[in-house]
């Protein structure tokens, strides 16, 4: 594999889609720690309407695709994750345009446009967008954005660009742990989240393994 | 769990079409579970609220003259979405322009502003106001800053009087802002609420245990204590709340406010209770609403707001008001 079509795009979305169903309720559990424990049902509430909707999504190509998962994710996912993920499809999908297939520098290239669309809605709402190290989704999203930016300036194969992406986005993940929330309904409790790490920076090192995994079988 | 309930999925649309049959100069959009008025005032700049249901009579309840034009229904305690606000936006436009009033909330702050991006660009004249009275959260640079509750009735109040009144978007939002900026609460639970759809209480509280600084959806409070006297509560909240306002010589309008599980007897008897202690500490009552306005679904519990008032403040909270859960 060294290109994604649209049709690769649409079975990673699924594969997504699938992961973050099985994940319901432990990624629930990740977020009442310190958040208010809704991010794993308003998460796949979202994911279970794209399955239900799949047949009337546009499949003409990669951007076409990913914005009509946009407009479903954003009207579907509760609370907070349907701007923030409904964002980041958007901004991928932006970045997508037209285009039938892509490489692993054009995916890099989708993969900045979602972080920098999703901190431009918390700009918006919030006169700051959330950078690593504000304990968000952002924390596992932007290392794997950079790490698939660095593979293609290196001219790695795709695939194994993609798992140490994955990888980058645990990493991430992980590091949340140490740093108090400041941002989003976590950060009301801003220091006793410590020694919890970021359940949306979580979701993003579980989901993109995920997806790696079963693209390699 | 036992609920007067069809089934959990369709509680909130049932409980908006029980609203527009009882009061009928209101109407249900069900695709959008948005409530409004049926008749718009396009001289008038039109108000929305809303926010997760759960918090009943807030805000469908609060539909009518005098207070909001529309209110949008989320799912039990889930902001709702982008494009539920923006239909509200786009079925209650005026020649004056819209305020959204929002409790702030990550994800209601979020759906709300992404809602007036959209309609910014159909060219509607939009502002926001983040009400944020919960002096159980600490406020800092460094987070999200304090909760919205119950003070959004006196935002809805005085808000909606001033824009019945024919002032500009600017006036009204700045009204708004004051009320905003002079009120203050501050809640205990005795008991969990109960989400429908999970069936079981949130929390766990012993027969002698009470939740100090709650919020309204479950959420965990600033701390659990042994169960205190009425006076005694009174006397730390009136107290915490004073050490934000400075109660001296002031005029004030109070609310006390049940979270949906206390009796009328409890909420007028610790009224009794605050009432003598915002005396005690000089201040004066101007106007005082007991009742159920801001809830958490069944948590037995209240609240306590105090709003500061000033000449403006107080001619438009007795201005008139018509609307199910609220009449002055």
């Amino acid at each position: 594999m060294d290109k994604i079509t649209t049709k690769d795009m649409a079975n990673i979305i699924d594969i997504m889609a699938d992961i973050i169903i099985e994940n319901e309720v432990h990624f629930c559990k990740m977020d009442s720690a310190a958040g208010d424990g809704d991010f794993g049902m308003s998460l796949a509430k979202g994911f279970k309407q794209l399955k239900k909707d799949w047949d009337e999504l546009d499949f003409d190509d990669i951007g076409a695709f990913l914005k009509s998962c946009s407009m479903v994710i954003m009207e579907y996912c509760g609370g907070a994750s349907g701007p923030i993920w409904g964002s980041g499809f958007r901004g991928a999908a932006k970045s997508a345009k037209g285009k039938e297939e892509i490489g692993l520098s054009e995916l890099a290239e989708m993969m900045q446009a979602a972080v920098e669309s999703i901190q431009k809605t918390g700009e918006r709402s919030f006169g700051v967008g959330a950078k690593v190290g504000d304990k968000t989704l952002i924390d596992a999203l932007a290392p794997a954005a950079d790490s698939l930016t660095a593979s293609a300036e290196a001219g790695e194969e795709l695939l194994p660009a993609m798992k140490k992406a994955a990888q980058a986005a645990v990493q991430g993940a992980e590091k949340t742990k140490e740093i108090p929330a400041r941002l989003g309904r976590a950060g009301t409790v801003g220091d006793r989240s410590i020694g919890h790490p970021d359940a949306g920076a979580y979701g993003v090192g579980v989901i993109f393994t995920g997806i790696v995994e079963r693209l390699s079988k | 769990m036992k609920k007067i309930i069809n089934t959990p999925e369709n509680v909130v649309i049932e409980m908006c079409k029980g609203i527009a049959k009882a009061h009928p100069e209101v109407e249900f959009i069900e695709k959008f579970k948005v409530i409004k008025k049926k008749e718009i005032d396009q001289n008038k700049v039109t108000l929305i609220s809303g926010g997760g249901s759960g918090h009943e009579p807030a805000h469908a309840g609060f539909v009518g003259k005098g207070m909001l034009d529309a209110a949008v229904c989320g799912d039990v305690f889930a902001s709702p979405s982008i494009k539920q606000v923006y239909t509200a936006i786009g079925k209650t436009e005026s020649k004056k322009g819209t305020l959204l009033i929002v409790k702030n909330y990550s994800g209601d702050c979020m759906n709300f502003n992404e809602a007036a991006e959209l309609a910014r660009e159909d060219d509607i004249e939009i502002e926001a106001v983040y009400v944020n009275d919960d002096i159980a959260v600490k406020d800092s640079l460094y987070t999200v800053g304090r909760r919205g509750v119950a003070g959004t009735i006196f935002v809805h109040k005085i808000a909606g009087a001033a824009a019945e009144a024919g002032k500009s978007l600017a006036e009204v939002k700045a009204v708004a802002e004051k009320t905003i900026n002079n009120v203050r609460s501050i809640g205990f639970a005795l008991t969990s609420c109960t989400v429908p759809a999970q069936g079981t209480p949130t929390f766990e509280l012993g027969e002698d245990e009470m939740e100090y600084g709650v919020g309204i959806h479950g959420e965990p409070g600033r701390q659990r204590m042994k169960i205190k006297s009425a006076d005694e509560l009174a006397k730390t909240m009136v107290g915490q709340i004073d050490e934000e306002l400075e109660l001296k010589d002031q005029e004030l309008a109070v609310i006390i406010n049940g979270f949906g599980g206390t009796p009328l007897q409890e909420l007028y008897l610790l009224n009794n209770s605050v009432s003598n202690e915002i005396e005690q500490k000089g201040g004066k009552i101007y106007k005082t609403l007991v009742g159920n306005f801001m809830t958490s679904l069944d948590m037995a519990g209240a609240s306590v707001t105090i709003l500061k008032l000033d000449d403006e403040l107080k001619g438009y909270l007795d201005a008139e008001a018509k609307t199910p859960a609220l009449k002055i």
